[in-house]
């Protein structure tokens, strides 16, 4: 029996908010006592409302954002164990894509030079030929080596960046809205790639949406945050079929369907 | 029949700069009347926003709009400053998507709302204008509005301000509205209150509303007629159900195939689905080249032929058994294209 790829048991992370005159200070309490589990080869996607806790939870999985309580593991290992050498073999192994390609990636560095970095930071050499393999997982041609993220579209950046987080082979790859700041046309494309990085290369995916139809499509699984908590979770296709909590309801009840009554 | 409400003659609208001229929407007509809405769909470049801008004649320097715009019987291009103040807000007011820009910090909500009366109707007196925009508040849904016009826009939520900014846009009560993808930053829930407001609110008024939005959800639930833009020029035009079920243009059925739905084949037995996603990506009129401009993206270009490339294809009508309005498409495919042939 091998470990999960990732599991969270009771994780919560309070966030110190600014104290004014006369003001006492409360925090905001982000995340409350959250356990969560992602299988190997497993897309989870995880969905909520604004404010619900849903991208602090995907930044305590790689260790962006530690938890003021809780354990994470990763792969079966305590991440708050770890030392710098640790956390670095961490992050090699769970992969982040943001949602504004155009700010996750330098606009001074050309595709090469952001691929290149991502080998040096972790102490590896890598050839021309690697990096084309790597543009070509997706669906990149070889003449985007040299371009600056201006010069390409916001559907290519988001594969660039796509590219970055495979560079290291991960087993986990953490997306958080990856789509929300494409063109509905190129939507698409970015979420069939995932798909294929899962169903290909076994990569898992905890896949961070406000988009209860993306979710549907592309996650096996389905945990719903509602104000710091996960009220409802379950196999993606019960979860939208039937809704037991009433968050759940009412999300499901007010996505627009592109859909005309008959 | 009464006059429709907005019409749009051959608008094209260009951008210049230094010594460049081009244009970035070409040969828009369109009309809309009282109580309608009409859906304007489009990506990046496609030139929708641009157009919502025109109408009210809010361009931003170096740009330019030729052809006809006619709001409420008012020629908007003809118009001079003075007109064209009297025709915003009274005639055609315009919701854009982030209620914080649209809004000024330093004044609280009733000073927003009454500013608005008062530009109008000089007459009325500042009591009576703060007066109206308690009225408003409690129009459009706000709890406590006497306590509420005397709050400052952060002291709302996103979905509270949104309402407070059709409550500042409709205390006119102009006969079109743009709603410039008014619920896009907002939550689904929130989202789905905004829609029905407008909707409650278009009803009671008779108000016609333009409705620029990239989401065929949002589409779906809120318009009668759809206009689908790409690269700034028309690809479809006709009522919500023809284009949504027998969309005419390559596009518009590229688009309705790579939009996920949430309660379409549930029953795919665990399987998962993919979406059929169209190749490429959105370019602008500046960057297409000479015939369609998306004809590079489109799975069908290969069976028409050249023309595709070479030609652009005009505005043609589409036979249609659902409605009896009008249904057009720009595409020299002369049938409609089956959803298994769409994308590449």
């Amino acid at each position: 029996m091998t470990a999960p790829i990732l599991e969270m048991t009771d994780v919560s992370k309070r966030f110190r908010t600014p104290g004014g005159f006369g003001r006492r200070r409360h925090g905001l309490l982000a995340v409350d006592g959250v356990s969560l589990r992602v299988e190997r080869g497993e897309a989870l996607g995880l969905v909520g409302e604004s404010g619900s806790g849903k991208s602090t939870l995907a930044r305590m999985a790689n260790g962006l954002v530690t938890p003021t309580a809780g354990i994470v593991r990763t792969d079966g290992q305590d991440v708050a164990a770890l030392g710098r050498r640790g956390l670095r073999r961490l992050r090699r192994n769970v992969a982040m894509v943001f949602q504004d390609p155009l700010a996750s990636l330098n606009p001074r560095q050309t595709v090469r030079q952001t691929l290149e970095n991502v080998y040096r930071a972790h102490g590896e050499t890598t050839s021309t030929a690697e990096l084309v393999a790597l543009l070509e997982s997706v669906g990149l041609g070889p003449d985007y080596l040299g371009r600056y993220p201006h010069q390409a579209s916001g559907g290519q950046l988001q594969r660039v960046a796509v590219a970055r987080a495979l560079a290291l082979k991960p087993d986990l790859i953490i997306a958080d809205e990856p789509t929300s700041a494409l063109d509905v046309s190129v939507r698409a494309q970015i979420l069939n790639l995932l798909a294929d990085l899962q169903r290909d290369q076994g990569i898992s995916f905890l896949h961070v949406s406000h988009d209860l139809a993306v979710i549907r499509l592309y996650s096996d699984r389905v945990a719903v945050m509602q104000r710091g908590r996960i009220v409802e979770t379950g196999p993606s296709e019960e979860i939208f079929r039937a809704p037991q909590h009433p968050c759940t309801q009412a999300l499901v009840e007010a996505t627009p369907e592109a859909e005309l009554p008959t | 029949m009464p006059d429709p409400v907005l019409q749009v003659e051959d608008l094209s609208i260009s951008f210049t700069t230094g010594e460049t001229t081009f244009d970035v929407v070409r040969d828009l007509s369109v009309t809309l009347d009282g109580g309608r809405t009409l859906a304007v769909v489009g990506e990046s470049g496609s030139g929708k926003t641009i157009t919502g801008r025109a109408i009210m004649r809010l361009l931003p320097r170096g740009a330019g709009a030729r052809g006809r715009i006619v709001v409420a019987g008012r020629d908007m291009l003809a118009a001079d400053e003075r007109e064209l103040r009297r025709a915003r807000g009274a005639d055609v007011a315009m919701v854009f998507q982030d209620s914080m820009s649209a809004l000024s910090p330093y004044l609280d909500i009733g000073a927003h709302i009454a500013q608005a009366v008062r530009l109008h109707d000089p007459s009325v007196s500042r009591r009576a204008a703060r007066a109206r925009g308690v009225e408003m508040l409690e129009r459009v849904g706000i709890p406590e509005p006497a306590d509420a016009v005397r709050r400052f826009p952060h002291e709302f939520s996103g979905g509270m301000r949104q309402r407070a900014v059709i409550a500042m846009a409709l205390v006119n009560r102009p006969a079109l509205l743009i709603a410039d993808e008014p619920t896009t930053a907002l939550d689904v829930t929130v989202q789905a209150q905004i829609l029905a407001l407008l909707r409650e609110l278009q009803q009671e008024y008779g108000m016609a509303m333009l409705l620029i939005s990239h989401d065929f959800g949002v589409v779906a639930s809120a318009a009668d007629d759809v206009l689908v833009l790409y690269a700034g020029r028309e690809a479809e035009y006709g009522s919500l159900r023809d284009v949504f079920e027998a969309p005419a243009h390559p596009y518009t059925a590229g688009l309705r195939a790579a939009t996920p739905r949430l309660d379409a084949r549930l029953d795919t037995g665990g399987e998962r689905t993919r979406l059929r996603a169209i190749p490429g990506a959105p370019t602008s009129l500046r960057d297409a080249g000479p015939g369609c401009a998306f004809a590079p993206r489109c799975g069908l270009a290969g069976q028409v032929g050249e023309r595709c490339v070479v030609e652009v294809p005009l505005r043609s009508r589409r036979t249609s058994g659902t409605t009896g309005g009008a249904h057009r498409a720009a595409c020299h495919l002369d049938r409609l294209p089956s959803s298994g042939e769409i994308a590449r």
